[in-house]
């Protein structure tokens, strides 16, 4: 089983890649509600902020670690 | 659209973005009381709407430009370094993002729905009513708040991130046509503590990268053909708009300093109730 840290650190990633996927489907048209800029850009910008939060939850999580280590 | 309905329509705009007192309110009930007939889904029509925002919003950054620029770098080097440091434009930035999510994504999911369902004057006329009960609500809940609870002020840097995601469920309000997305922003912080100048500048903060957005996503409307007949009155519709948004938020920093939005409630209150009677003798429609 995976360890909780992994999970949290893959988690954002994957977040991240499914609103692109989401984001490009609406940029192209292919979802039944047909092409959405607003939706499309919506998605991009939801997905930047998974991969940003990613980065700070991974920070926190060194910090945690050298905390714990130096104890 | 004539020269002067598109000169009233930009003053009006530019006016009642940022005046607490609903913009999208007043575009439906003035043109209503003029007896204009203005086509709201005519393309030339949606293309001059989307450069008046777009006017706003450019006065918006002008207005605080220094500050943005302070709260971008932070927000840049924050994402640099992974972390929120002790730098207050760092959590102002964060605090900005944050509140502006749920606006975003219930302003993209929602907009046209809610607008479709609620747009009609009467309905506009009774939810400029409930902006006044809402902004009448707030000053009285936070009177109560400090004089029997004893809590004091706080800074605009100490709101917590569940703090900014309340004022922007709140500013989401705005959404409904009547509810003016400054005042209930201001409610919202000052019901957390903050003074009407500090709750007052987060509101303008946090308008400034929806109405941006706003209307940068609608921006391929100025190119439509459609929109080549209106070409300089949306220009001049944006420089005026513009000049009146800048004129207002520089009113309204220092009006907040000493006042509170009691003014605006009962203004609203007003032209609610009249707009009411007048729909229904039937003196306008």
């Amino acid at each position: 089983m995976k360890s909780a840290p992994s999970v949290v650190k893959y988690l954002p990633l994957v977040v991240a890649l499914v609103c692109f996927a989401v984001a490009l489907l609406y940029a192209t048209g292919a979802t039944s509600l047909g092409y959405h800029l607003k939706h499309s850009v919506l998605f991009a910008i939801l997905g930047v902020l998974a991969l940003v939060g990613g980065r700070f939850l991974a920070k926190t999580q060194v910090k945690t670690r050298s905390r714990a280590g130096s104890r | 659209m004539s020269l002067v309905q598109a000169l009233v329509l930009a003053v009006l705009q530019g006016f009642s973005e940022l005046f607490p007192i609903s913009s999208l309110g007043h575009t439906v009930l003035v043109p209503a009381y003029f007896h204009w007939n203005i086509d709201r889904a005519d393309p030339g029509f949606l293309a001059f709407v989307v450069a008046l925002h777009l006017g706003t919003a450019l006065a918006l950054v002008v207005f605080y430009w220094s500050e943005w620029v302070r709260i971008v770098r932070a927000l840049v080097a924050s994402v640099v370094r992974g972390e929120i440091g002790a730098n207050p434009d760092e959590r102002l930035a964060w605090l900005l993002v944050i509140g502006t999510l749920p606006v975003g994504i219930l302003g993209v999911f929602l907009e046209k729905m809610v607008r479709h369902l609620f747009g009609s004057t009467a309905i506009v006329a009774g939810f400029l009513i409930v902006n006044a009960g809402v902004m009448f609500l707030g000053e009285r809940l936070q009177r109560r708040q400090h004089e029997q609870q004893g809590r004091g002020l706080r800074p605009l840097e100490k709101l917590s991130w569940s703090d900014a995601v309340k004022v922007g469920f709140a500013q989401a309000l705005a959404l409904f046509p009547g509810i003016s997305r400054s005042g209930v922003s201001i409610v919202a912080g000052i019901l957390l503590d903050l003074d009407h100048e500090a709750a007052a500048h987060y509101a303008f903060l946090l308008a400034t990268p929806v109405i941006g957005a706003a209307s940068l996503l609608e921006l391929p409307r100025l190119f439509e053909p459609a929109a080549h007949d209106v070409l300089w009155l949306s220009v001049g519709g944006a420089v005026i708009s513009g000049i009146t948004a800048y004129a207002s938020v520089a009113f309204l920093t220092r009006y907040f300093r000493s006042n509170d939005l009691r003014p605006f409630g009962w203004y609203c209150l007003g032209a609610g109730l009249l707009s009411l009677l007048l729909l229904f003798g039937k003196v306008i429609s």
